[in-house]
């Protein structure tokens, strides 16, 4: 039963995966594509990490580490990237 | 398991093929970051799919310090262009 609760939440995990990653492709603003990266890629991710953490219970310190790391680092480094590349195009116009 | 490591490389191809055709820098770091998280998860999953300790510690160094880094070279990237 929880091996199957965690096969289902690693796949929702890397459909979001998909969703978020579809857009970089096209060829929208930097912003937009930012912002369904780093909403999506996210949330997939710790998905797949909390899959994960249902299959090993055992290995809990390590894997609650990479949901916390990837919880602060990718909204930091989100907010840092949006900051960086609109100032640019300010001083750019 | 194998099925998910499979979607999962499909994945990380998108933003790999963005790094490469993309000219501008920001698309570009964003590709990479992108790139980087992808990996280090894969590199977690592998850990589990092995049963291997070791592995998974290098996957959570990635995801914190490289992240980490992604961003110092943002900062560098929008100070040379300013």
């Amino acid at each position: 039963m929880i091996n199957a609760i965690s096969y289902v939440l690693m796949g929702i995990g890397i459909f979001f995966w998909f969703w978020g990653t579809w857009p970089l492709v096209g060829h929208r603003s930097v912003l937009y594509k930012l912002h369904s990266l780093s909403v999506a890629d996210t949330l997939g991710s710790m998905l797949i990490v909390v899959g994960l953490l249902l299959k090993i219970p055992r290995e809990w310190p390590l894997l609650v580490l990479a949901i916390l790391s990837l919880a602060i680092w990718n909204t930091v480094l989100g907010y840092v990237l949006a900051y960086c590349s609109s100032d640019t195009k300010e001083t750019g116009t | 398991m194998n099925i998910i490591l499979i979607s999962m490389i499909l994945a990380l191809a998108i933003p790999i093929y963005e790094a490469c055709q993309d000219e501008d820098v920001w698309q570009k770091m964003l590709a990479f970051a992108s790139i980087a998280s992808k990996t280090s998860i894969m590199i977690l999953v592998i850990s589990v799919l092995r049963d291997d300790w070791m592995i998974g510690v290098v996957g959570v160094l990635i995801l914190s310090v490289g992240n980490a880094a992604l961003m110092l070279l943002a900062q560098i990237i929008k100070r040379i262009s300013d």
